[in-house]
């Protein structure tokens, strides 16, 4: 099986990408990275400005994956149990029962909406069911169906009423991806195509099954020592005493770099990880992770200005 | 054995033993030059003067002395070939195999769909690679025709040493000339040299020697004028150990230079005073010079 999908992997993709740009125009690198995170079997957070089709985004790969959909809209009044499920009583037969009514989190592919507005304790039941891949209601433990992938979102603007996640949490999502405003052209053709009657749609080209097997197939992409290492010397230059960087990544940052390298490399129909999908991945992988002191926020630095600037001295 | 790690083991180890040969080549055109510029030099001379040991001869010791310097010489030219990573090597000049072969060969022992055709697909880009593309013959070429050039030079100067080896004497004289080491002594022989560091250690003894232990020349209007000052009984000078009191130092009489000789000394005062007056002026100038120290 895996031989099979791993010979019709590069077409799988393509036709993904082709698929999913039915719907969405532009954002091409923020499509492939939620791919990677899906092919990580890891979860994403994205960030950007209202009415960037977020949310279109994600309800069309999971379309296309063939997978299901949930959204959930955090507001701070959100409890846990919003997410999660809870048990109710039913009347079956005559006799009153309860019975666990699953949440949206059970679902393959969730859309946490600003999560950053919803309340830490319903965060915290969210990440749990992110690490552990189930959910404990009660004392009854219910795994969640696999594939399972979480993009939460957060609104870089209106910060008043939130909840930023800590950066314990913020560590559990592999990436933190960006969409930034379409081109001119690019908008062009989105006015084009949802002014009109016929809205675009896609079909499914993947099939669930296929899903795990990339998942099983993007941790057997090969890697060399030397680009291990410039992985893991890269996430280590995050760390200790620096001008620019106040905390730096934890080793999971390693493990996700080189996982979400791996991905990448499968997606670009490679068989083996290039240095270039280091470099590709290492923003989006460690953006979130690294904390910028007071200094170079005064200066108005970037994550990714750090992160550039780690890349060109790494060896 | 995997197939892929044969491969890449056989073509390491041809590129390794190419690059011995160059080594050895490397190795034979010092030796050769070395040894050649010994001979010229007239190395063995010199050789036989400082290192006089009879039961060593110096027909063996200078291709030795060549032989350690082109070991040196060679092992310092190819210092960085065992720090070379073979992978890298041919990645660099095969660039369709760039990453591939070393990820490859980072994950021989792994075995999996994409590792299987990872290797697959190496293997066949190796299928072109060969040590002569990564060695260039033209350099093996070229080092043999300068080694076979090397060897018949040093051949022939060794066979005919009078014919192209230079005098000690006039390498002597260059080398001082150069180096500015000696210049005192620049119109004498290795001969004279050693003869006078001889009999510095019979100063103030017999009279054969100078006072100083060391031969003054004085080159004035392009002439060399020996200034020693010869040691002995009624010479007018007396040895004097320089640890003696200063109240017990008396002026010699024999100041100035112009008094009559006694004819009795060993020839140290006739030969002063057969000499011109700007030359006992020079001598009475420095040996004043010398008295008032």
């Amino acid at each position: 099986m895996s031989n099979e999908t791993y010979a019709s992997s590069t077409r799988i993709f393509k036709e993904l990408l082709d698929e999913i740009g039915k719907v969405i125009v532009g954002q091409h690198e923020a499509v492939e990275q939620m791919m990677i995170a899906i092919l990580c079997n890891s979860h994403a957070l994205v960030e950007s400005n209202p009415g960037l089709a977020k949310t279109l985004t994600i309800s069309t790969i999971s379309k296309a994956l063939d997978l299901k959909f949930n959204r959930i809209q955090c507001t701070p009044d959100l409890m846990p149990s919003d997410i999660t499920g809870t048990y109710i009583i039913e009347d079956i037969g005559g006799k009153k029962q309860f019975r666990f009514e699953p949440g949206p989190v059970f679902a393959n592919i969730v859309l946490a909406d600003e999560i950053n507005r919803a309340s830490p304790k319903t965060q915290s039941a969210l990440l749990e069911a992110m690490q552990e891949k189930q959910v404990t209601v009660g004392n009854k433990t219910y795994p969640l169906d696999k594939p399972f992938f979480i993009l939460a979102t957060q609104n870089p603007i209106e910060m008043e009423g939130t909840y930023p996640l800590p950066e314990a949490q913020l560590d559990r999502f592999l990436l933190k991806i960006l969409m930034d405003y379409p081109t001119f052209e690019d908008e062009n053709e989105i006015v084009n195509r949802y002014t009109r009657n016929i809205i675009p749609t896609v079909k499914s080209v993947v099939s669930k099954t296929e899903v795990l097997e990339l998942q099983k197939l993007t941790r057997d992409v090969p890697i060399a020592e030397d680009i291990k290492t410039r992985a893991i010397k890269i996430v280590g230059a995050t760390r200790g005493k620096s001008e620019k960087i106040e905390y730096g990544a934890s080793p999971r940052a390693s493990i996700g770099l080189i996982l979400a390298a791996k991905a990448r490399a499968l997606m670009k129909g490679r068989n083996y990880v290039s240095k270039e999908d280091i470099d590709a991945m290492a923003y989006p992988v460690l953006r979130h992770r690294v904390i910028l002191t007071f200094e170079s926020e005064r200066k108005g630095m970037t994550t990714d200005q750090v992160i550039a600037d780690i890349l060109k001295t790494a060896k | 054995m995997d197939e892929l790690m044969e491969k890449i083991l056989k073509l390491q180890s041809d590129y390794f033993k190419r690059k011995q040969l160059l080594l050895i080549l490397d190795l034979i055109s010092i030796f050769s030059i070395f040894y050649a510029i010994f001979i010229i030099l007239s190395a063995g001379f010199f050789l036989d003067k400082f290192f006089n040991d009879p039961r060593i001869p110096t027909g063996i010791i200078l291709p030795i002395i060549a032989f350690i310097i082109a070991i040196m010489g060679a092992f310092f030219l190819h210092r960085n070939d065992r720090k070379i990573k073979f992978n890298f090597l041919v990645e660099g000049k095969y660039p369709e195999l760039k990453e591939k072969l070393r990820t490859a060969y980072d994950n021989i022992s792994e075995s999996n769909v994409i590792v299987d055709s990872l290797k697959s697909l190496v293997l066949n880009g190796l299928a072109i690679v060969s040590s002569s593309t990564l060695i260039q013959g033209s350099v093996v070429v070229t080092k043999i025709i300068l080694v076979i050039i090397f060897i018949s030079a040093a051949t022939i100067i060794s066979l005919n040493p009078d014919k192209y080896s230079i005098p000690p004497d006039t390498v002597a004289n260059n080398f001082k000339n150069l180096t500015g080491i000696g210049n005192e002594n620049t119109n004498l022989s290795i001969g004279d040299i050693n003869s006078r560091l001889e009999n510095t250690e019979n100063v103030g003894q017999n009279g054969s020697g100078n006072i100083f232990g060391k031969p003054k020349i004085a080159s004035i209007e392009g002439k060399n004028i020996d200034l020693t000052l010869y040691s002995g009984q009624d010479t007018g000078f007396e040895v004097r150990d320089t640890s003696q009191a200063s109240n017990q130092f008396i002026k010699s009489a024999a100041f100035p230079v112009d008094v009559l000789g006694s004819n009795v000394s060993d020839g140290g005062y006739s030969t002063l005073m057969q000499k011109t007056e700007s030359e006992k002026q020079l001598i009475n100038q420095y040996a004043v010079k010398r008295s008032t120290i």
